[in-house]
């Protein structure tokens, strides 16, 4: 495959901006040959790992280079950086090696924060759609305003826009279903299938690689069974056989002919290998806002724009409100770009937790930004001498700004290739992650785009500027008369109020920040330690579903017999494992026991906010199965299931007794969701009250472990999740014994993620401590680089008195009077940070509501404040106890 | 270095376009270089290198027909020039008389 045999696209894309354009195809043509040479003999990771280390050392190479043209090609003139003013920066760099990496790492880890959310963002809310015009693909969709979803019953929508929208062409719809793909030794293999209509592949514009794609007749109801499928799996599957196009294969329980292969990387509509009509059964009649969920899509009219298919909607979509029934009139028909409706991006953009994102990578940044400023500040000033020397002997304002300028560069540069190094890593481990997962939108691209690689470079110009160019003009400024009076005589630059306001702000940004970091990384590795909680090597977990072979629009008795044929396949494997020997018993959940749903919870009588509470849905067996002691009242019985949904009692666990009827005895009080809008929810009355469990695990995401569970009764939902408690046999050996039960039961019932518990609680836990790790890796350098910045600050400012010290002392002030005097002024200084910090924490806790410190978390903030106050103060005693080993003559002299 | 005269480094990439003749791109003189002295040699360094005698005048070069292999990318080959040609020699004869007198086995630090 030539695919294959293709360098990394973004390695490239990096090569051709750091080369200059006369040797950019020679260099391309020459790695491109190594590789495909290495390629023949080394796997495909070793080779493009070699690859990128190739760009790299090219790009750093040629990157100096490449700055100069630019700035030349800009403009013309000596005040422009020559390649001695970078040569001279270097060997600043190497004079203060501490500046160098403190300053070096602080910045490379913002451009890595920056320049990463800047290509996770673009990928993920302005994604380029890699089909042709891929722009002019929209989604038609029903947005729901009064819960912020979008409304996908769109059957009934879908057959009226179909006929009468002429701006949106080829109007396709589509759904994902799941299937047992039938294998060898009976043994079921759940795939994912798009049923989709046959203008998907005329929308998309992408032909097939052998045979056909879907053709309108074979959406006809009662066509014969016909499935395209994707390069991958013909791959994979079917050893990329050219005479596979005949075949059959089984999926469920009807045997489908491949009668198309779709080439490598198509997906279309998100992440779909395999695709098979959607038929619309004509017999039974389609009603508004009924049936499946839908996601419509088609491709704009040569000659519309969104706006004009907009119009066009909006007259289709007035007309139906008012022949529609009323409860549906408040959803708005619209039409979007095409991937919004799969990231809800509405929803999504206003989330809290996006909210906190956007704002927590801002506030690093500017903290970054800040302290090197900082650093790189105090030191330039405290080379106003040698500035004043190079002015009086002729160098010009601009030459002087430009030589500092270069040395920030340097640094700055040098930060943005580490940090664009951080952002490749961390994306392809995202990318890998996906891919993994197999459920990446095809339209995801999360590599190092060249997009992501100029921003990094307008960040690291812009962060030569702040940290270069400020300072240098203000060094030059004013500041410069005073140096060159005072040449010869110590006297050093004032700078008062600035650096008041500074060391003010520097304080509180840490303060205020750095505690909900550190607890957010100290939940997940809490819970990344903790046990698991229930027994280990004793549970075997699986997720179920029972597919509904039928057409979307099932007739409401075919619904209910696919329903109950559901509920019979669950009880009969119930059944059928209570059988089996060594299963002492199973359950089934809504989900993993350290997982569930968020639902805001009120309370009857109590007036007061609803609180997000964790739900699970459990069967009677459920406590028992796990051992879960009964604090108050009882558990589930069987007589509670033949009660209607609404009417069910619930379980809670003690952090709710305690978080949300704010304690006192349970049993009896009554508790439901929030309603929207107008909606009524039922009342549920709680009649027990079960130990905390799994112990003290909470999800990384969640403040609290207040939990509600409710009751299920098996073959309720066609699926949940399924765990089974053993005794004597390993759940890894018993996987295999469960799959072929499920398979001789129903072939439609889909196993997936076969696993023992404990190894699927590991895999949550890892991925908290990797969030942790994260978490800590920045706040651990936003505390150096804070610290780094308050020491540099404090002892600059206790420096410029160092000659007052020496003066007072000279007058008879005694050593420990000046001290104090000096230490008082920095603790005030550092006091009032520390105040505007602490206000501000409280205020960011109250805006997160009460989410982001959750009590602990503000024992965190006087914490920081006092490190901060310490470093502050020992960075304030050096200077001033070497002042007062100035001697007083001396001091007076140079007055 | 004089602007007429020549770099280590520049004379070792003419040396490798000398010995490979018609066969001098990119990646035959980095191994060139890389076999006969036995050292690794940064690829970024042979390209500038090359721009830059070729700004001098000392060699030339053009691209060759797009190369599949190559991702559709020709190769660049040079060619020495006669300046070229000139500047090897005298930096031969160059250090040649400095080495006259001098036996390299009998060289002690003092």
């Amino acid at each position: 495959m030539t695919a294959a045999l293709t360098p990394p696209r973004f390695a490239r894309a990096l090569l051709r901006v750091a080369v200059p354009s006369e040797s950019r195809d020679a260099v391309e043509g020459d790695l491109h040959e190594l590789y495909v040479g290495r390629r023949q003999h080394s796997p495909r990771v070793a080779t493009s790992i070699w690859y990128w280390l190739e760009v790299l050392s090219l790009t750093m190479r040629f990157a100096p280079d490449r700055f100069m043209r630019v700035m030349r090609s800009l403009a013309t003139g000596d005040a422009l950086p020559s390649r001695l003013d970078l040569r001279l920066g270097v060997r600043m760099l190497a004079k203060s090696p501490g500046l160098a990496l403190v300053g070096g790492f602080g910045m490379a880890v913002g451009v890595a924060l920056s320049a990463g959310a800047y290509a996770l963002f673009n990928s993920y809310f302005f994604p380029d759609i890699p089909l042709p015009e891929g722009d002019r693909i929209v989604a038609v969709g029903k947005f729901d305003a009064l819960r912020r979803v979008e409304n996908e019953q769109l059957l009934y929508d879908f057959t009226v826009w179909r006929r009468e929208l002429k701006q949106v062409q080829d109007l396709g719809a589509f759904r994902t279903v799941t299937r047992n793909l039938a294998a060898d030794a009976g043994v079921g293999e759940s795939i994912i299938i798009a049923e989709m209509t046959a203008s998907g592949f005329r929308v998309a514009r992408v032909g097939p690689l052998l045979g056909r794609t879907l053709l309108d007749e074979d959406e006809r109801f009662g066509a014969s069974h016909v499935i395209v499928i994707g390069h991958d799996v013909w791959q994979a599957r079917f050893g990329g056989d050219p005479s596979v196009i005949g075949r059959e294969i089984h999926i469920g329980r009807a045997p489908h002919t491949i009668v198309g292969v779709m080439p490598q990387g198509f997906a279309f509509p998100v992440s779909h290998q395999y695709w098979i009509p959607l038929r619309i059964d004509p017999r039974t009649p389609i009603v508004p806002g009924m049936g499946p969920n839908l996601d419509v899509f088609g491709r704009l009219a040569p000659d519309a724009s969104k706006a004009s298919a907009q119009a066009e909607l909006q007259m289709i979509a007035s007309r139906l409100t008012a022949e529609g029934p009323k409860e549906l009139a408040h959803l708005d028909s619209r039409i979007v770009d095409y991937t919004d409706v799969f990231i809800n991006a509405e929803a999504e953009k206003e989330s809290t937790m996006y909210a906190f994102l956007r704002f927590l990578i801002a506030f690093l940044l500017v903290v970054v930004a800040m302290n090197v400023a900082v650093l790189v500040y105090a030191r330039t000033v405290t080379r106003s001498e040698e500035i004043a020397v190079r002015t009086a002997l002729g160098a010009t304002r601009g030459r002087i700004v430009t030589q500092l300028f270069a040395e920030a560069f340097v640094l700055s540069g040098l930060a943005a290739v580490a940090g664009l190094g951080m952002v490749a890593v961390g994306l392809n481990m995202l990318d890998q992650f996906m891919r993994d997962a197999g459920d990446a939108p095809f339209w995801i691209d999360s590599g190092l785009s060249l997009g992501t690689v100029l921003y990094a470079l307008l960040l690291a110009v812009l962060g030569a500027v702040i940290v270069g160019i400020v300072p240098a003009m203000r060094a030059t400024g004013s500041q410069l008369r005073f140096a060159m009076g005072s040449l010869g005589s110590g006297a050093k630059a004032k700078l008062g109020a600035t650096w008041t306001t500074l060391i003010v702000a520097q304080v509180g940004i840490t303060v205020a920040i750095l505690p909900p970091a550190m607890l957010k990384g100290g939940q997940t590795v809490r819970m990344a330690l903790q046990p698991q909680g229930f027994a280990q090597g004793e549970y075997l977990s699986a997720n179920f579903f029972v597919a509904r072979e039928s057409q979307v629009n099932a007739s409401e008795s075919d619904a209910r017999a696919a329903a109950d044929s559901a509920r019979v396949t669950i009880t009969t494997l119930l059944a059928r494992l209570a059988n089996e020997s060594g299963v002492v018993g199973a359950t089934i959940t809504s989900s993993a026991p350290w997982t569930g749903g968020r639902d805001p919870v009120e309370v009857e009588g109590v007036d007061a906010p609803a609180l997000s509470t964790r739900t699970q849905w459990v069967d009677t067996s459920y406590f028992g199965l796990f051992d879960v002691r009964v604090l108050a009242g009882r558990r589930f019985a069987p007589n509670d299931g033949a009660l209607s949904m609404a009417d069910r009692p619930v379980i809670v666990n003690p952090s709710f007794v305690t978080e949300v009827l704010g304690g006192g005895d349970a049993i009896g009080r009554r508790v439901r969701y929030r309603a929207y809008g107008d909606e009524t929810m039922p009342w549920h009355t709680i009649i027990g009250v079960v130990e905390e469990f799994p112990a003290g695990v909470r999800s990384s995401g969640a403040p609290s472990t207040r939990t509600m569970y409710h009751l299920t009764v098996p073959g309720e939902w066609d699926g949940a999740t399924l765990t089974i408690r053993l005794r004597g046999q390993r759940p890894e050996t018993f996987a295999p014994v469960l799959r072929q039960i499920a398979m001789s039961v129903d072939p439609m019932l889909q196993l997936s993620s076969v696993r023992s518990l404990d190894a699927k609680y590991r895999d949550y836990a890892r991925s908290g401590a990797r969030l942790a790790l994260f978490v800590a890796l920045i706040s651990g350098s936003v505390l150096l680089l804070s610290s780094a910045g308050i020491h540099a600050l404090v002892s600059f400012t206790v420096n410029q008195r160092r000659r007052e010290i020496g003066i007072r002392t000279a007058l008879g002030a005694s050593a420990r009077r000046i001290l104090g005097s000096v230490l008082l002024r920095a603790a005030r200084q550092l006091a009032l940070g520390v105040g505007i910090g602490l206000l501000t924490a409280m205020l960011l806790d109250r805006l997160a509501g009460g989410e982001l410190m959750n009590g602990i978390g503000l024992l965190l903030v006087p914490a920081t404040a006092a490190f901060m106050l310490l470093v502050g103060l020992v960075a304030a005693a050096g200077p001033a106890r070497r002042g007062l080993r100035v001697q007083p003559t001396e001091a007076l002299r140079s007055e | 270095m004089t602007a007429r005269g020549l770099g280590e480094f520049e004379q070792l990439v003419l040396l490798a376009i000398a010995h490979l003749q018609k066969d001098a791109y990119g990646i035959p003189i980095v191994e060139e270089i890389e076999r006969r002295t036995g050292r690794s040699v940064a690829r970024a360094a042979v390209y500038i290198t090359l721009r830059r005698l070729e700004e001098k005048g000392f060699v030339s070069s053009w691209m060759s027909e797009p190369i599949a292999e190559r991702g559709g990318k020709g190769r660049r080959y040079a060619k020495l020039e006669a300046e070229g040609v000139k500047a090897l020699r005298d930096a031969r004869r160059a250090a040649e008389r400095m080495w006259r007198g001098l036996d390299p086995a009998s060289l002690r630090v003092k």
